[in-house]
């Protein structure tokens, strides 16, 4: 039977009826069996599309998926220098958690061994926060030297125009003098949530951008 | 902390291994829903499409939202766009009891052997893609109203209608 | 798999103007290497081609399963065209212009993919996943809806009249939001401001930072949504009352109405400003 009743079972069922709507149609229920099994069965039906049953792919996917995003997790120790390198992200992966809470982002040290043999030396479990910074920092110049290198290649082979080139350069200063600014108030005040977070997304930023740079510099037209 | 939290954080950073940990935890109701929502023979390629995504787009996850609910809705939006990619007829979604009459008809005799999760795959597009995205990923309507670019009062009709034809098969 | 190439015989500029069917389904790719690409909607199910291009340029039109690839070549490469297509609708587009196109994109209802290293992209319409991309040059969209990405290094953003998750980033631009419809908007700057003019909509998330520029957002009388504020030196001013919680050196929150939206406003060095819609620019008068 559909009527003005059955068609606001759904939404009687999902809470989502305003209380003068849910109070008429719980009136309804009480006078009305075939109302009021239908409304059983689409609970039923709402608790199996709930149970329904998810099971792994058959084949495994994840070599596939590895290739595809370029890593290897048999040994990342030796993982292949790509055209970026992406030593910062390992740096920072080795000497710290990233910890998501409710009113913001907070960095703090790992005490655990890190995942993967990382390219410099681990901290230890008392190094204050910044001293990530300085090792992050030598990890990333040789990133953006290697930026440096692809651009002028892409300008040689007339890939990118001196104006295109120049524009990446002037970001890439405006990310550094910003990474700059809240290392030096990093320094001041290292225990700061606020500043730790905030150099966090600015170098990762940094990270993102680079990546996108050497995209657009090693292009093929 | 809690241990997936942590391999968020070090798959942001770069480290494969914990994304192969989250990848593990997850495909499971990622191959789910791409084998729901499109076909069986798409969803080995398609849910590698998602995962791949997922890492390019890891540093836009802020920890907010659990991070399955990230992943599935990031899952719905390359599903949708690949359904675009893999042709097939442009479907509609229908206001009128249409629906009901045109499963539940098919479906009357028990002999016919349709099990619930077949019957979910004779729904109409519409009303599938809305049933999939509200009770089994549980996404809200206002999030599927804008996912799939309808209104969310569509999208309550369109679930409503797929509840409805669905019932017959509860017991199979 | 069609294919076919648009001769040009003639020793001067030359003009092409050509059209064929399209079916649903099919999604269409440009591809320019320094141009203009224009595309306009129309009723028709079929897309017109006008270019204007060099004398020994070739126009490539090809079919390959359900995408239909537009591009030109000469004798020495890549060539420079400049394109007018009209094209239904409903097609979904893709643009991309290495190392430069303008593009200009009007009266679509699909999806949009827009990627280009020099040269200003604007978008009117759009729907489903629409994605704008540039290094150096503008990004402006209005009148779309859903999932919304937004890209420009060193050019501003301008966003106006626009529904959906929206995420917007730029180095050196100005990200610009109004008549914002959505539940959840992300929106960076290193170097340029941030303003957002939209709803605050229950249970939404809402992120703007920037690191030396400064974050305006206008929030409804009504809104219910907890205020996340931190900055370094910069300063923090509303045009409502508001009682400030969790102080601390850098951070503090406040809460409005019942608080469920999420909103963090966050600027190292730049000034934030919470005002009503509509309000935002009287403050900078």
């Amino acid at each position: 039977m559909n009527d003005q009743w059955t068609d606001r079972l759904s939404e009687y069922l999902d809470d989502e009826l305003d209380q003068p709507q849910r109070a008429a149609l719980e009136a309804h229920l009480a006078g009305c069996e075939v109302c009021t099994q239908t409304l059983a069965e689409l609970r039923r039906v709402v608790g199996r599309a709930q149970g329904l049953d998810d099971r792994p792919p058959a084949t495994d996917l994840w070599p596939g998926i590895a290739t595809r995003i370029g890593v290897s997790t048999d040994d990342l120790a030796r993982r292949r220098v790509r055209r970026i390198s992406f030593t910062v992200p390992q740096l920072i992966a080795a000497s710290i958690v990233l910890v998501a809470a409710s009113a913001g982002v907070v960095w703090m040290l790992s005490r655990q061994e890190p995942v993967s043999a990382p390219v410099t030396s681990v901290p230890s479990s008392q190094a204050r926060p910044v001293k990530w910074v300085a090792r992050a920092d030598s990890s990333g110049d040789h990133a953006v030297e290697e930026l440096r290198l692809a651009l002028q290649e892409g300008q040689r082979a007339g890939r990118l125009s001196p104006i295109t080139v120049r524009k990446i350069e002037h970001s890439l200063a405006v990310i550094d003098s910003a990474i700059a600014e809240a290392r030096r108030a990093l320094e001041v005040d290292p225990n700061s949530d606020y500043l730790n977070s905030h150099l966090a997304d600015t170098m990762r930023l940094k990270m993102q951008f680079l990546r996108e740079a050497n995209r657009i510099a090693t292009a093929q037209t | 902390m809690d241990a997936e939290a942590a391999d968020v954080a070090l798959a942001q950073s770069g480290d494969g291994s914990a994304f192969e940990r989250l990848y593990r935890t997850h495909v499971p109701r990622v191959h789910g829903l791409v084998r729901r929502m499109l076909d069986p023979g798409h969803a080995d390629d398609i849910t590698q499409d998602v995962f791949v995504r997922a890492w390019e787009k890891l540093h836009t996850f802020r920890g907010e939202a659990a991070f399955g609910t990230w992943l599935h809705r990031l899952a719905v939006n390359v599903i949708l766009a690949r359904r675009k990619t893999l042709g097939g007829e442009r479907r509609r979604f229908h206001e009128d009891g249409e629906i009901l009459e045109s499963v539940s008809g098919r479906a009357a005799a028990p002999e016919h052997g349709v099990d619930f999760e077949a019957a979910i795959n004779r729904l109409p597009d519409g009303a599938r893609q809305v049933f999939l995205l509200h009770d089994v990923q549980g996404f809200r309507h206002e999030e599927i109203a804008q996912m799939l670019g309808i209104v969310p009062g569509t999208s309550k009709s369109q679930l409503h209608h797929a509840r409805m034809a669905l019932r017959k098969y509860l017991d199979r | 798999m069609l294919y076919f190439l648009v001769a040009v015989a003639a020793l001067t500029q030359q003009d092409t103007d050509t059209s064929f069917a399209v079916r649903q389904g099919q999604r269409l790719e440009v591809n320019d290497f320094g141009g203009q690409v224009v595309i306009k909607a129309w009723r028709q199910n079929s897309i017109r081609i006008r270019a204007s291009h060099g004398s020994r340029d070739y126009i490539r039109v090809s079919n390959v399963g359900s995408t239909i690839s537009i591009g030109a070549s000469s004798r020495h490469g890549p060539a420079m065209v400049d394109y007018e297509l009209l094209v239904p609708a409903w097609l979904p587009l893709t643009v991309s212009g290495s190392p430069s196109a303008e593009v200009n994109i009007e009266g679509t209802d699909a999806e949009v993919s827009v990627e280009t290293v020099e040269g200003s992209i604007r978008v009117v319409g759009g729907k489903g996943n629409v994605s704008l991309h540039t290094v150096e040059g503008s990004v402006e969209l209005e009148g779309a809806s859903g999932h919304i990405e937004l890209n420009s290094v060193d050019g501003s953003i301008d966003v106006r009249d626009v529904s959906g998750e929206i995420t917007a980033e730029s180095v050196d631009g100005s990200i610009t939001l109004l008549d914002i419809e959505s539940a959840d908007v992300d929106a960076s700057s290193v170097d340029g401001s941030i303003e957002y003019d939209g709803t605050i909509k229950d249970g939404g998330r809402y992120r703007f930072q920037s690191h030396d520029g400064s974050v305006s957002v206008s929030v409804p009388e009504r809104a219910n949504v907890t205020v996340y504020v931190a900055t370094f030196s910069g300063d923090f001013d509303s045009c409502f009352p508001v009682t400030l919680k969790d102080k601390t050196k850098h951070r503090f929150s406040f809460t409005l109405g019942t608080g469920t939206a999420r909103l963090e406003l966050e600027s190292f060095d730049g000034s934030i400003n919470l005002c009503r819609p509509g309000q935002i620019h009287q403050r900078e008068d």
